[in-house]
């Protein structure tokens, strides 16, 4: 026993010193706190500033390694609420040394929530994050994507982009999610190739980081692809604040144009996101053109 | 054997004896395998001059109805067009054409000849109800017609040699036949063959019918007799050249000639003339081994050491002794006929377009097309034809690229070829170079290939062990499955085992291979041929994702029921790793998440590798 517990230790160093020593040519994490910070906020951020207290974490890690799943997967969603940086070590750990799938699943929603509240700046979390962006299980990928994207590192952009030419349509979408919240737009002429194959995943994340010129190209897609993919696309791109309104009007045009219940729900949408006492061309004309489909039905 | 049977031996052995005495006092054979007769009869014959025509007779379909032309090949042009059907197959001699036409009144069809000059009927011969025709041969004195002749009962089935002026259609003799199974004939030099009741071919004068000798084919059934200029020729399965050392023929004559072709070939030398479909223009004339002789007194050998092999829309030279391909040719269309003029192989396909490949090399060497026409069929008459290309120096355009075009065939879209792709991926793992080893790639990278040729290219590109071109395997496995792109993944297990094939000259292959273990869409048995691959190249910089792959998949039940990929993975690591990687797979043989399989193998392996070397290691540590 006193063998198997030494090769444990010394297995843990081999496969996360591979990671550490990969994390060593980083920059530190951008992980800087926003703004105005709420109560919870403040609560999350003072764990993670104290961390957990190191008899938790050796019951984390007991219960993350021993026979029972269910109270593996209590461990690792209990880490992941708790907002602490260092609830990712152990998680870290597990994915390290290898696990089932649905322990790796937990780990990784556990790891997207420190990842969510700006936590998760361990280099080895990243590498063995990244590591599982790669595992055979789509479940699995599409879990360590939305995690790596939460990383704050520059690093994870070649992964997500890559990701974006993944077979399973759920890691593919969790990729242009991932790419558009971090309003990265090194993805978008993926994302408008994805878009063209008819790719519903990718609409809303190319909406996002669409610039102004690649309008006109979605447009002309039109007749190619499923209208309620392009009226996803649009219709997102139209909700965007910092799109100028004379486009917003050639936008829900377009739009009026696109056949079937996604252009009318995009139209809709788009009437719904601009506040009740905000007056706009493209509203009145969104509006409007509702009420043609309407009267036509 | 007890007493009362060998007493009885004796008698069984008089009947049998009595029995073939009986046959031989009635047999219509007796003279068959006279080797004397058969020289006689050969020495009467003298071959014709070499005709001066280089003609193709065409038989045209399309919306301008159905037609006969004669197309001059030395003048590209075409010399008369004249509307009529063909049923069996034009025959050419003298200044005539003959050939079948279907019967206008319901009896057994027709004989029509036309004028070789201008297409012009010159006379029908209509065969009786009770007549079948088993086929025609023409020289400048006749018309020889072999028709048999339904009795009441099959055994009152008779066979006759018919002579008929070619110009007036005069009966100028007529032979009886010993027998009712007959066949079409073959005329040469003033002698007619005629196959017989299967293995024998009766000799006859042409001038007069008269049986001259018989030929005995003891080792396979004579199914054709095929005249040419070099000599007269009998066989089926091989080709006999008719001498007084065939007479009786047999296999071990020196006259005997059989080809090594590869599989894909039908070994087809000659129509089969007792059967009547193969009087007709068929799918025969589109597959079948162009052939002809050097013929040194009784001796014979294919001339050039070559056959050709025309299988539809392809060409094949082969070395004849050794089986080795010369040269390959692809059409874009169906040829629907060719010959080998001794000189040159010509051919003519569907949509119109007439060529010409040299018959040892498969240089161009004479191209014409015949332009908004349907070529159903068509026959040659031009024996000798030796064209040169014009505008070029040596008279023929550049040999077929055979890689190339062995390459154009596997990628060919036309699905009717199953084996011919595979022996053309064959053949290309046999040709020497980087062009080779690239072909190959390309073939493994086409999308929609069977299972059976993936798996044939796989073992051609292994069997290579071409570290010249490490490197372009470097470059396929680079290549990857991406959705966005519309890409798909390339067959890495095929490759990896590539790679494997090379040893240690496939080092340079081991970060392409790294690679493709960590993507997801590697399949589990490619992800194992890369371990195996890392193994026997000594890939050691590939430890780092041999190691991130065990411990992500090692608890993975999916490799419960197949733990291969884990194993191999295991076993790179055992033979390619240090100390530290003993003690990880320790840690991996213990931990009892791991997928049992996996355990119970390293368990083993760690203990025949080193015993005891694990546990002083890790307890050290």
């Amino acid at each position: 026993m006193l063998v198997i517990r030494a090769a444990t230790v010394v297995a843990f160093g081999l496969v996360l010193g591979a990671a550490a020593a990969r994390a060593a040519e980083t920059k530190p994490a951008d992980a800087k706190p926003a703004a105005k910070p709420s109560k919870a906020k403040a609560a999350k951020d003072k764990a993670a500033k104290d961390g957990l207290p190191a008899a938790r974490l050796d019951a984390a890690r007991a219960a993350l390694v021993g026979d029972d799943d269910a109270a593996a997967i209590a461990a690792a969603s209990s880490l992941g609420a708790s907002g602490a940086a260092n609830a990712a070590e152990p998680l870290a750990e597990l994915l390290a040394v290898g696990t089932s799938p649905s322990r790796a699943e937990a780990a990784l929603d556990a790891l997207a929530k420190l990842g969510a509240a700006g936590v998760l700046t361990a280099p080895r979390a990243l590498d063995v994050v990244d590591l599982y962006c790669g595992h055979r299980a789509p479940e699995v990928r599409q879990r360590a994507i939305k995690a790596l994207g939460t990383i704050k590192d520059p690093r994870v952009v070649p992964t997500l982009v890559a990701r974006l030419g993944d077979v399973a349509p759920g890691v593919r979408a969790a990729a242009g999610e991932a790419l558009a919240a971090r309003k990265e737009r090194a993805g978008t002429p993926r994302l408008f190739a994805l878009v063209k194959r008819g790719d519903a995943g990718a609409a809303s994340p190319l909406a996002a980081l669409a610039t102004p010129d690649l309008i006109p190209q979605i447009a002309e897609l039109a007749g190619t692809v499923d209208d309620a993919v392009l009226a996803t696309a649009l219709g997102d791109y139209a909700q965007r604040s910092d799109v100028p309104d004379r486009q917003r009007l050639d936008v829900v045009r377009t739009i009026a144009k696109l056949s079937g219940a996604g252009a009318t729900t995009a139209l809709v949408e788009y009437v719904a996101s601009v506040p009740a006492k905000e007056e706009r061309p493209s509203k009145r004309e969104a509006q409007k053109l509702l009420d043609q489909r309407e009267s036509a039905q | 054997m007890n007493a009362n049977a060998m007493r009885a031996r004796p008698s069984v052995l008089l009947l049998v004896a009595a029995a073939a005495l009986s046959a031989c006092a009635t047999s219509p054979y007796k003279r068959a395998g006279n080797a004397g007769e058969v020289a006689a009869a050969l020495a009467r014959s003298q071959p014709a001059a070499p005709s001066p025509r280089s003609l193709v007779f065409l038989v045209l379909g399309g919306s301008a109805g159905q037609r006969v032309a004669a197309y001059d090949l030395a003048t590209s042009r075409l010399v008369w067009t004249q509307p009529g059907e063909v049923t069996t197959r034009i025959e050419v001699g003298g200044d005539i054409i003959v050939h079948g036409a279907p019967a206008q009144t319901g009896s057994g069809g027709l004989i029509v000849a036309r004028d070789i000059g201008n297409g012009a009927v010159l006379w029908q011969h209509p065969l009786l109800e009770k007549e079948r025709l088993a086929g025609y041969d023409v020289d400048a004195h006749a018309v020889y017609v072999v028709i048999q002749t339904q009795g009441l009962t099959k055994r009152g089935t008779t066979g006759s040699v018919l002579a008929l002026d070619p110009r007036t259609k005069a009966v100028l003799w007529r032979h009886e036949l010993p027998t009712g199974h007959v066949a079409g004939p073959a005329v040469r030099g003033g002698l007619i063959a005629v196959p017989v009741d299967s293995q024998y071919v009766i000799l006859l004068d042409r001038a007069t019918g008269a049986e001259l000798a018989q030929v005995l084919s003891t080792a396979e059934a004579a199914t054709f007799v095929r005249a040419l200029p070099e000599g007269m020729f009998y066989g089926s399965r091989g080709v006999f050249l008719l001498s007084a050392a065939t007479a009786r023929g047999s296999r071990e004559s020196p006259g005997y000639l059989l080809a090594k072709l590869p599989p894909f070939v039908r070994p087809f030398y000659w129509y089969d003339l007792y059967r009547p479909e193969q009087t007709r223009y068929s799918a025969i004339d589109r597959n079948h081994i162009l052939w002809r002789v050097s013929v040194d007194g009784e001796r014979a050998r294919f001339r050039d050491e070559t056959v050709v092999i025309h299988d539809y829309r392809f060409l094949f030279g082969f070395d004849a002794a050794s089986g080795a391909l010369r040269w390959a040719y692809s059409h874009p269309s169906d040829a629907v006929a060719s010959t080998d003029t001794g000189s040159v192989i010509a051919f003519v396909s569907t949509d119109g377009d007439i060529g010409a490949l040299d018959r040892v090399t498969g240089a161009r060497r004479y191209q014409a097309r015949l332009s908004g026409e349907v070529v159903n069929a068509a026959t040659f008459d031009a024996d000798g034809f030796s064209p040169t290309l014009a505008g070029s120096e040596s008279g023929a355009g550049a040999a077929p690229d055979l890689v190339a075009t062995l390459g154009a065939i596997v990628a060919d879209p036309d699905r009717r070829f199953p084996d011919m792709k595979l022996f053309a991926i064959e053949e290309i793992g046999r040709q020497p170079g980087r062009e080779a080893t690239g072909k190959l790639l390309e073939i493994l990278g086409e999308r929609g290939m069977t299972p059976l040729a993936a798996q044939k290219t796989s073992e051609a590109l292994a069997a290579r062990k071409d570290t010249q071109s490490a490197d372009l395997l470097a470059a396929a496995l680079r290549r990857h499955a991406d959705y966005a792109d519309d890409r798909t993944a390339p067959p890495v297990d095929f490759l990896a085992r590539a790679v494997a094939a090379l040893g240690a000259g496939g080092r340079s292959v081991t970060p392409e291979l790294v690679a493709q273990l960590r993507l997801p869409e590697t399949p589990t048995p490619a992800a194992a041929q890369i371990a195996r691959a890392l193994i026997a190249t000594g890939g050691e910089e590939g430890i780092p994702a041999l190691r991130d792959y065990l411990t992500m998949y090692r608890a993975d039940p999916v490799h419960d029921a197949d733990p291969s990929a884990l194993i191999a993975v295991a076993e790179a690591l055992i033979k390619l790793g240090g100390p530290a990687d003993r003690r990880l797979l320790l840690f991996v043989a213990e931990e009892p998440h791991t997928v049992a399989p996996l355990r119970a193998h390293l368990v083993k392996a760690l203990g025949e590798t080193d015993p005891g070397a694990v546990t002083r290691t890790a307890t050290r540590d």
